[in-house]
């Protein structure tokens, strides 16, 4: 039981790997067709026909210096998880982003007078934070008895869903500039979030005889994740449902793209996007409510003194253990519920010294749930060739000041393949960074 | 119910599904700590305990200030009249004359004034030597049935015996103010001649008898008679533990009552009352409660009406009249002791007295202790069986080593040492649950002047265990526990068992795990160390009270 808990909690901890979200480098790359969704005033230029063929961005981080590896390794065919190497790194409280997109399919269109631009994709999206304090992996690896007489706070929270992102944009030329507009409908997954100031649990062991205090204030919304909890044994088992399950038309709601482009003159242009303005999905499939408020102290079998005195045959342990199943009492309501997407904004400026070397700079901002991230960078940008795109920036963020990110594009003809990263270190060695950033696809644009 | 670990929804590329397809958690130790058991022991509760399992004429009163007092009325000699009964069950009477009177058969010094018969039977035999038919009837005026006296119709053939059939007597009354019976009969001949019946002159030819003689009601005069009324040697089974140590109770009280429905004065004559110590000593008991060694029963007076009743005459016994206390703290091992009865010990002519069949003298015993007193290493030996339930069968595999935490909050004035060796089934020592020495599990609580105890003493033990010794101590079937107590300061000053006197026992564990291939394993069930639980024989062997409530077994 303890061991398929700690399993359970711990690929949640590991989902991705790893924070600090931005998204800065495609946003320097408006030539690309997948730019459009960070910006939908963004049109390769020169082009009046696109199709969008698979995209994937990955941001995730953990607070600290924690990596895969640090983890996770394998033994055989087994992957072990070992938070031997981890403990001695974790902060009080930790916290693990990531946030995922996978562009489908997508199609663009643009007016031969080049002044409308009309867009339409599917993009499959996940977004997840999960803070945990240290406490509760040191309880979960090393048991309680080293923290006899101490308070641990073990109450994990989490904002994760998936959904599915459908989306029709205008964008309209005006002089120089250039206005974008995107509505999308959103079917959501799956879902689990915990209540906000509901994520009190402590477990005391005291030094007396190491009876186990537990309080808890906490409580979270599910949906299609987990149906029931079961404390039937002595544990926990979360009662999950399949996970890459389709996307409900129950669970929906709308966002809203803004984008706009200006060319200040013939080297300097300035961009700038809002995004997922007014997202918000309404959860009504499966959706509930699991809520614990208990404080009890497990004191062991408390025996009457006569039982003890008479010589009882039978003193019954289970009977004694089975109130630690009352403990947690989480109570299931079904109940409706609501999650906001990251509200993120964007804005850059480029400017061309040359048709071979472009300059910018480059800010980024996300909201969610009133955790907010801003990341700064510059950049450089070097064509040697009519097909090949190379660059480099340097940005900073709350999590770090020192990321240097890259990209690069392949563009033969109406193809476009790109790899990018706003971090270019851990780019390659996913299991041994902290931080990942990454970003490919690739389009058709005619 | 399916579970999936929720990572693979987040699998790309960071950690893909394959990785958690087959996921165990890497090797190492964790130590778990929980607690197993916690019970308050109440000192009454022991203490009815105790005595319900000892004792059966035990009594425990729970005094206004808590203390608690112990009453023992230990098993009654009984002297009954039916003794004396006996002695007067029937008898034969010839019949020398017309008019015979014959004494009432009793016990010596006893004049018969009224005696009422519950059972027997008459009879009368006539050898008629005439060769004439005798017929007659015989009368017993001082044998009256509802004021009818008693009278019997005969015929006697000539030249042959006659032979009455037995006469039921049930319901009749003697009567007599001289202890005497007449017996009258009236025989005639054919032609109506009344004639005396001989065999030959001079030898009587009627013959009375009685027989199964049962009274219930004797009515008379008891002279001045000694005699033997109770002899005997208990034995005082105070040490079949092995005690150890010294006990010292303070001012126990011994009351000896006498219940007395012999309706006449009875003066018990103490010959012989002494206790034997631990070593063979003789201890007699002096008081200053026996004036001669002698005790002047209660009784009912017939004169006062009281027939039926019982009368008591009690001999207090304490310190402060006699040297009892001094016995009790000796552990005494036998009781012999010799008492007489003498009737009418001041021969008072006038005093009539009375026996029913359900008079009776009783001598009893009750011991009364406030519990109150010292002990020093007062303790006990004894084996065990064990049986350590689930935990017989517990993989150990993954456990690296226990510490077991044994804290007592201790609000009684005792003291309590432990050492258990563990046995194999030849008894040979394979282990013990502690290293060296017995050790204190309980410390006394601290006590006032009065030797109340006045708060509360903690004491924690641990005992750690590898998982090589936790097999081997599992394994073990016997126990050989010993126990010892001493009261607060050392035994030095006697201190007082309220019954509000608690202790509460708590027991925790805590367990190192190598490795978590499997789960670590949960307490269920049964304790895992020998407690009263798994212990066929209940705790209170090792209990100090258990010693003192054999103090009672001075019984008679």
């Amino acid at each position: 039981m303890l061991s398929k808990y700690k399993l359970s909690l711990f690929c949640i901890l590991l989902a991705s790997g790893l924070n600090a979200q931005q998204e800065l480098m495609l946003h320097t790359l408006p030539d690309l067709w997948h730019a459009g969704s960070v910006n939908p005033a963004f049109f390769p230029e020169g082009k009046r026909f696109a199709i969008g063929l698979p995209g994937y961005s990955l941001d995730a981080a953990h607070s600290g210096d924690i990596t895969y590896n640090d983890i996770l390794r394998k033994d055989g065919d087994r992957t072990i998880i070992d938070l031997g190497n981890v403990i001695g790194k974790l902060e009080p409280e930790n916290e693990v982003y990531f946030d995922q997109r996978i562009e489908t399919f997508s199609l663009g269109l643009r007016s031969r007078d080049d002044k409308w631009a009309l867009q339409l994709g599917h993009a499959i999206v996940l977004s997840g934070w999960v803070n945990y304090p240290k406490d509760l992996a040191e309880v979960l690896w090393n048991g309680n008895a080293p923290y006899v007489g101490e308070t641990l706070e073990i109450g994990p929270q989490t904002d994760i869903f998936d959904w599915q992102e459908w989306n029709a944009g205008i964008s309209r030329r005006l002089g120089n500039f250039t206005l974008g507009a995107r509505v999308k409908f959103l079917t959501g997954v799956s879902a689990l979030i915990t209540e906000p100031g509901r994520n009190t649990m402590r477990v005391y062991t005291d030094p007396d005889i190491y009876q186990l205090t537990l309080t808890t204030d906490y409580a979270f919304h599910s949906s299609s994740i987990i149906s029931a909890i079961d404390t039937a044994g002595l544990g926990f088992d979360f009662v999950t449902s399949s996970f890459g399950k389709k996307a409900s038309f129950d669970n929906s709601g709308v966002a809203f793209d803004l984008g706009i482009q200006a060319k200040l003159s013939e080297r300097l242009s300035v961009n700038a996007a809002i995004l997922n303005l007014g997202g918000v999905i309404t959860w009504e499939k499966n959706a509930n409510l699991f809520s614990s408020k208990n404080q009890y102290t497990y004191e062991g079998g408390t025996f009457p003194g006569t039982d003890i005195i008479n010589g009882s045959d039978d003193i019954d342990f289970e009977d004694k253990l089975d109130t630690l199943n009352d403990i947690f009492q989480f109570q299931k309501t079904s109940e409706t519920f609501q999650s906001t997407l990251p509200l993120r904004v964007l804005a850059g400026a480029t400017y061309k010294f040359s048709e071979k070397w472009h300059f910018g700079l480059n800010a980024y901002f996300q909201d969610t749930n009133n955790r907010t991230n801003t990341a700064v960078g510059v950049n450089v940008r070097w064509l040697p060739a009519r097909w090949l795109s190379l660059g480099a920036m340097y940005s900073a963020n709350s999590r770090s000041s020192s990321n240097l990110g890259f990209h690069v594009a392949v563009t033969p003809g109406p193809v476009q393949l790109y790899l990018l990263s706003d971090n270019l270190l851990n780019a390659f060695s996913l299991k041994n960074s902290p931080a990942i950033n990454l970003r490919a696809g690739a389009a058709l644009a005619f | 119910m399916r579970r999936q670990s929720s990572c693979s929804a987040f699998s790309i590329p960071a950690c893909n599904k394959n990785d958690f397809e087959d996921t165990q958690i890497a090797d190492h130790s964790a130590e778990f700590a929980f607690p197993l058991f916690t019970t308050s022991i109440n000192m009454k509760d022991l203490m009815f305990k105790v005595l319900h399992d000892t004792l059966s004429g035990d009594t425990l009163l729970v005094n206004p200030d808590n203390t608690m007092t112990l009453y023992y009325t230990g098993d009654v000699v009984e002297k009954p009249a039916s003794d004396i009964f006996e002695d007067f069950t029937g008898g034969l009477f010839p019949l020398t004359d017309t008019i015979s009177s014959s004494p009432i058969d009793t016990i010596d010094g006893v004049t018969i004034f009224r005696a009422d018969l519950t059972k027997g039977r008459i009879g009368m035999t006539i050898f008629n030597v005439t060769g004439e038919t005798l017929t007659g009837k015989l009368r017993i005026p001082q044998m009256t049935k509802d004021g009818v006296e008693f009278e019997y119709p005969f015929v006697a053939n000539p030249l042959s015996t006659f032979t009455s059939p037995p006469i039921d007597v049930t319901g009749y009354i003697l009567q007599s103010s001289s202890n005497t019976l007449q017996f009258v009969y009236e025989a005639y001949k054919p032609n109506g001649d009344r004639v005396k019946v001989e065999l030959s002159p001079g030898i009587p030819g009627i013959y009375v008898a009685f027989e199964n003689l049962e009274f219930s009601y004797l009515e008379g005069f008891w002279g001045y008679q000694e005699y033997a009324l109770v002899r005997d040697t208990i034995e005082i089974d105070i040490n079949q533990t092995d005690l150890v140590g010294d006990v010292k109770i303070k001012n126990p009280q011994v009351t000896m009552r006498i219940s007395n429905s012999w309706g006449f004065p009875t003066r018990g004559k103490i010959k012989y009352l002494s206790f034997i110590g631990q070593n063979g000593e003789e201890i007699p008991l002096v008081s200053t409660a026996f004036t001669d060694s002698t005790v002047d029963f209660n009784y009912p007076s017939f004169a006062a009406g009281e027939v039926g009743q019982t009368k008591y005459t009690d001999i207090f016994l304490d310190e402060n009249n006699s040297n009892i206390a001094d016995i009790f703290n000796a552990q005494p091992t036998r009781l012999i002791y010799e008492v007489d009865g003498i009737s009418n010990a001041l021969n008072d002519p006038n005093i009539i007295g009375f026996l029913t069949d359900s008079s009776i003298i009783s001598l009893a015993m009750r011991v009364e202790l406030l519990l109150e007193g010292s002990a020093k290493n007062f303790g006990a030996e004894q084996t065990l069986d064990l049986n350590f339930g689930d935990f017989g069968d517990i993989d150990t595999a993954d456990i690296e080593s226990v510490e077991f935490k044994l804290v007592t909050e201790n609000g009684t004035p005792i003291a309590t040492t432990l050492q258990m060796y563990f046995l194999d089934d030849n008894d040979n020592r394979i282990d013990s649950l502690f290293t060296g020495l017995p050790r204190f599990i309980m410390e006394a609580a601290p006590v006032n002047s009065e030797g109340i105890a006045t708060g509360i003493t903690r004491t924690e033990q641990f005992v750690p265990m590898s998982s090589e010794r936790f097999d081997r101590v599992r394994a073990s079937k016997k126990a050989f526990l010993k126990t010892a107590f001493t009261t607060a300061q050392n035994g030095s000053v006697p201190v007082k068992l309220l019954a509000n006197n608690q202790t509460t026992v708590k027991h925790g564990k805590m367990g190192l795990t190598e490795g978590l291939k499997t789960r670590y394993f949960e307490p269920k069930r049964q304790l895992p160390f020998p407690t009263t639980s798994n212990i066929h024989q209940p705790i209170k062997v090792i209990n100090p009270l258990r010693h003192y409530d054999r103090f009672p077994y001075f019984t008679f």
